[in-house]
């Protein structure tokens, strides 16, 4: 038994096949560059995005004057889900000008296109402030990392300030929508729907096929769906910016309480109150109005804080919690004890009612009150005496 | 009463002398000590010498010295003697001079790197340094995972982790890979077999990181005693290595004492049970305050042994916390306390699998024994080493159970006492083995037409073959790229076993089940087959239900005068023949892959103390496959057609028996390593028998030795069998005449004249 037969046995043999005719290499690689213009009033917005804007959206830092020609939305296409085995085969960038939306396609036709590939995506990442990516930092950006690595090019290119919109989404759309990919974001959010997608989990496979047969209309598919990431981020991108400065037109109270939510995180109060305003009056009405109360006390606005406190016992909304809020408000700013008094047994009933879920928080919560209840009443006690 | 007036005393009593073969004294041995010497960073001394450390073992010098020259050094050191000194001392010696160096720790299991760190910890401690170490294991938080592969110095890791979450995702370990100066690795003679073949490919693919980084790490080895350290460490890591091995530290005089149990039934030639006289052994050890291990074969035997020592000293709560047991299938957390246990004294007997026999940490016990022979001579020595102190006398019991080795070696014991161990096989090139590292390594790097994978010849054919037939690489320009989407290291194991382990519930109390324990795929169809007697810690439970597709076996606490044994059954079919020959009278030999097939079909109730059956019960579970190389002979008709249906058999089973005994021997590899079976009308010759197969998957080139020198086997067994002095079979030749029957021997020695012609 020769060593390939002994390999057969061991490995069992798949399909042979013809070895690739050499090819003639000589002149410089280059890999396939594609690219195309889709028009501006597909973007609506993208024009007007600013630095303001962005800011709103993420708390990372991103270039003070932003202008929104500088943002590079980037995706790439690759032969594995990550290892240093994983290449990326396809790169599409994209940027708004002022003729519309230009998208550039880089493929390499063989591995040994890779390192031209690379190139051109490091000189591309080189001539612009900021990254748009939707997954790109656990993703893209670490796959092209060790690309650059495994090809011994310089990897500073990738720190450009990065916004990666999964992130994004997932804090504006996860309360209502549980997974946030691409797809159903376009699907639900953009109300654009892609018919005859290809399936992220078949490209790979595309791919080798494409190595072994050099059949173009292989990748076809491929190379629309890539492109079609690339618009989508952009699209997505302003708006969701279009949100932000308008959140009256959003209509689902989950959205507008999780843009509340959103806000605070990048230190927005005043805005996230205006999202939870607004979110009062839909189905997250309880939520929304408590976080408006706590962010109004946060702010140091204490009577604001009160004032919606109040309106939640008389909307019956947020069970004990609103009364001890308020007895603590009439504790320490009001300096009344006994309107405090009062409130903390209402709380105390509360958290008494039968029916209520018996949890260790609810426990807690009860031990916490029937504290203070005590304590207010030794303080009258010692005021009276 | 300490374990030199036990000595003394023992020898003086006629009774117990009766079941001494031999009784061994080696004498103590004083310390050999140098200065520290040069190449140790200056920083370090102080810290030693806090520790009352002021010179060190020559053994220490010498591999520090090596190291320091640039070699590649094998440290071989029993139990005890400082070895960890000789790759720490290096390695804090480089990073102190150089903060940026790194370090690389492998030990085969999670329980050894846990024990070997926590020094380390000291160490850097003491000397002030910011020298930060870091353990990257499964067990390891996702959070903290970054920091380990940016800041770690030194990074403590097993040979699986290396190998399915280090090296494919290497770009992420940039600042450990261009600096990595040291490649430590410990217990190398654990890495034998399948699991060695496999390291020395993982480590085949690290170094070729390596150089794809730039570095160029030493490596600093440590191997318990066996015969060939530097030979395993040269295969291990395809390069030469210097080898250091005079031990230069301390040891107290030690007493050997070879045990037979005596012989109860002088027709049959039976012996009382070897775990009887362990336990009146062990208890005698217990009674006189006498901190001893007991080692056993099997996890139940250790648990009938815990047992019988824990109602020894059982107080009236029923506690016997100063025994416990020790075994495979034991929590981490359990295990650390029972280790602790026995360092802090607080454990006077502790029973064990050779589970302790690795390097971990539980001190220097005063005695030994050993219930039955552990089936290596390096074995033994590993377990008699964990009794021996640096001053102060210990003492050894082997007890001889009535197998034949254990038996020869009793009777025997020179053969024991002046042998070399044996050597430690591995085949980095076995074939199987290797096209999958090959796959993780094209992975990890393209590899180049002329590119070489360590030492290994074939590469350019094995990588054609992935391309052209796996169709999972892609060559363009003389490069071989990966082109496949998996992530080949996932689908390795490392280890013969299956990764797989079921996880033992205890639902005793409905409504706190509590998991107390775990066990290997292959072990559990043995064990946990449902209505098995399951023993922990001393404790019977009964086996409820095995979900075996879950990997889950529920145990209720029962009392039961009775534990169980399981029968296993193994199926043989033929995958290909590689190479074949002739006997003399017509008879094939063959060399081939095989299917191993192994069921377990019922399981026997065995009463304890007496240890007779008392009845039978059925097993259904699914079997277990194994591919894995054998070689065979079949009986030529004219010589077969001599004998009766029964006669053949007996003669057959006889043969196999003597080929049990002949083959470790001369293929240098442990009796578990290699199985011989035989078959009256076999399903892969459709003949007369005799087989023998490499115990592991893929098989790491027994068979291929055993079929090299087969006429030599047959001859060697043939010799034994003559030259037994028993008349119709007896345990160390053939066979006790009650298995193989009156005519067994006189049969084998026929077949055998027969087939060697």
């Amino acid at each position: 038994m020769n060593l390939r037969d002994k390999l057969r046995a061991v490995g069992g043999s798949g399909q042979p096949r013809n070895p690739a005719a050499p090819e003639n290499r000589d002149a410089p690689l280059d890999c396939r560059h594609l690219s195309e213009i889709r028009p501006p009033e597909e973007f609506p917005g993208a024009a007007d995005l600013t630095g303001e804007t962005l800011a709103l959206m993420t708390e990372k830092e991103m270039p003070e004057a932003l202008d929104p020609r500088k943002i590079l939305y980037l995706d790439t296409e690759t032969t594995g889900l990550g290892g240093s085995g994983s290449v990326a085969f396809l790169v599409g960038m994209g940027f708004w000008t002022d003729r519309g939306f230009e998208i550039h396609q880089f493929l390499m036709r063989d591995y040994p296109e890779e390192p031209a590939l690379l190139r051109h995506v490091a000189a591309g990442l080189s001539r612009f402030d900021a990254l748009c990516t939707f997954n790109g930092s656990t993703f893209d950006v670490p796959l092209l990392e060790s690309r650059l690595l495994m090809n011994r090019m310089d990897r500073t290119c990738l720190g450009l300030p990065h916004l990666d919109l999964l992130h994004l989404c997932r804090r504006l759309w996860k309360l209502r929508l549980g997974r946030c990919n691409l797809g159903r974001l376009e699907e639900v959010i953009l109300g654009k729907p892609r018919l005859d997608d290809l399936p992220g989990s078949e490209v790979p496979q595309r791919y080798f096929s494409y190595l072994k047969t050099r059949q173009d209309s292989l990748l076809e598919d491929v190379l629309i769906h890539n492109a079609q990431d690339i618009a989508s981020l952009c699209v997505l991108l302003n708006h969701m910016a279009d949100l932000y400065l308008h959140p009256e037109k959003i209509a689902f109270s989950e959205d507008v309480y999780s843009m509340g939510r959103a806000l605070e995180k990048t230190r927005h109060p005043e805005n996230a109150r205006r999202c939870y305003t607004l979110a009062r009056r839909g189905k997250m009405g309880t939520e929304a109005s408590r976080a408006l109360a706590v962010s109004y006390r946060r702010s140091g606005d204490r009577e604001r804080a009160a004032g919606i406190w109040r309106e939640m016992i008389a909307r019956r909304q947020g069970g004990a919690e609103p009364y001890i809020e308020l007895a603590k408000y009439e504790e320490h700013v009001r300096r009344n004890p006994e309107a405090a008094l009062a409130l903390t047994e209402k709380a105390l009933l509360l958290l008494c009612e039968p029916g209520l879920e018996d949890g260790s928080a609810v426990q807690e919560m009860k031990n916490a009150v029937q504290y203070r209840y005590q304590r207010l009443q030794r303080k009258l006690k010692e005021r009276n005496a | 009463m300490n374990a030199a007036q036990l000595a003394d005393l023992l020898r003086h009593d006629t009774q117990f002398m009766k079941n001494v073969t031999r009784w061994e004294v080696i004498p103590s041995r004083p310390a050999r000590t140098l200065p520290f010497p040069a190449c140790m960073d200056e920083r370090l001394k102080p810290v030693l010498e806090s520790r009352g450390i002021h010179q060190l073992y020559t053994h220490q010098v010498h591999s520090l010295e090596a190291t320091a020259r640039g070699e590649d050094v094998t440290v071989v050191t029993p139990t005890a003697s400082g070895k960890t000194m000789c790759y720490n001392l290096p390695v804090l010696s480089a990073i102190l001079k150089n903060p940026d160096a790194r370090a690389l720790y492998l030990f085969p299991t999670k329980a050894l790197s846990a024990d070997q760190v926590s020094e380390l910890y000291d160490m850097i401690e003491e000397s002030g340094a910011e020298i930060k170490t870091y353990t990257y294991d499964g067990d390891t938080p996702a959070a903290a995972r970054k920091a380990v592969r940016q800041a770690g110095h030194i990074v403590v890791t097993n040979p699986d982790m290396l190998h399915s979450g280090i090296l494919p995702h290497h770009t992420k370990w940039v600042k450990l890979f261009e600096n990595l100066r040291y490649i430590v690795i410990d217990e190398i003679h654990t890495y034998r077999g399948v699991f060695g073949s496999n390291l020395a490919n993982v480590l085949r693919r690290l170094i070729r990181l390596c150089d794809f980084y730039g570095s160029h790490p030493q490596f600093i080895l440590c191997s318990a005693t066996i015969a060939n350290p530097g030979e395993l460490a040269e295969t291990l890591i395809g390069r030469p290595v210097t080898l250091v091995d005079d031990n230069g530290a301390p040891m107290g005089e030690r007493h050997f004492v070879f045990c037979n149990p005596p012989v109860i039934n002088r027709q049959l030639g039976i012996r009382q049970s070897s775990v009887t006289l362990t336990r009146s052994i062990a208890g005698m050890l217990l009674k006189n305050g006498i901190q001893a291990i007991t080692f056993a074969r099997s996890r139940l035997t250790v648990e009938v042994l815990t047992r019988y020592l824990k109602d020894m000293v059982r107080d009236p709560l029923g506690e016997a916390g100063r025994v416990r047991g020790y075994r495979g299938g034991y929590l981490p957390r359990e295990r650390r306390e029972i280790e602790r246990g026995l360092r802090a004294g607080q454990i006077d007997a502790v029973v064990s699998t050779n589970a302790l026999e690795l390097g971990i940490d539980i001190g220097a016990l005063d005695a030994c024994v050993m219930c039955g022979y552990p089936g290596t001579i390096a074995s033994a020595w590993q377990q008699a080493g964990r009794a021996g102190r640096r001053r102060g006398t210990s003492i050894v019991f082997f007890v001889a159970s009535s197998a034949a080795v254990d038996q020869y070696i009793v009777t025997h014991p020179d053969y024991f006492l002046n042998r070399s161990p044996e050597n430690a096989l591995l085949n980095p090139d076995n074939l199987y083995i290797m096209l999958s590292h090959l796959k993780c390594a094209a992975f990890e790097l393209p590899f180049g037409e002329e590119d070489s994978f360590g030492n290994a010849r074939g590469v350019g054919e094995m990588l054609a073959y992935l391309e052209e037939d796996a169709g999972i690489l892609h060559r363009v320009d003389g490069r071989y790229h990966w082109a496949a989407e998996d992530f080949p290291a996932s689908d390795i194991s490392l280890r013969s076993a299956a990764s797989e382990n079921f996880i033992i519930i205890d639902i005793t109390d409905p409504a706190h089940h509590r998991v107390v324990g775990e066990m290997d795929r292959f072990t559990a169809p043995m064990l946990l087959h449902e209505n098995a007697i399951y023993m922990h810690e001393g404790r019977q439970f009964q086996v409820e239900k095995l979900d075996f597709d879950a990997c889950k076996a529920f145990i209720r606490s029962v009392e039961t005068g009775y534990y169980t044994d399981a029968d296993l059954n193994i199926n043989l079919s033929l995958l290909d023949i590689e190479k074949q020959g002739k006997t003399p009278l017509g008879g094939e030999t063959a060399l081939g892959e095989i299917k191993v097939t192994a069921l377990v079909t019922m399981f026997k109730k065995i009463r304890f103390d007496t240890h007779e059956t008392l009845g039978f019960g059925p097993v259904r579970l699914p079997e277990t496959d194994m591919h894995t190389a054998a070689m065979w002979w079949t009986l030529p008709e004219a010589l077969s057609s001599r004998f009766t249906g029964d006669t053949l058999k007996n003669g057959m089973m006889g043969i196999a028996n003597l080929l049990r005994i002949v083959c470790p021997l001369y293929l240098m590899c442990a009796p578990t390593d290699i199985a011989v079976v035989y078959q009256v009308k076999s399903p892969i010759t459709g003949k007369p028998t005799i087989l023998l197969y490499d115990n592991c998957p893929g098989g790491i080139g027994l068979s291929e030795k055993a079929y090299g020198m087969r006429e030599i086997l047959l001859q060697k067994a043939l010799q034994v069998a003559e030259d037994c002095s028993c008349e119709q079979g007896c345990p160390s030749c053939v066979g006790p005449v009650g298995e193989v029957g009156e005519d067994g021997k006189t049969t084998a020695v026929r077949l055998l004249r027969g087939l060697i012609g």
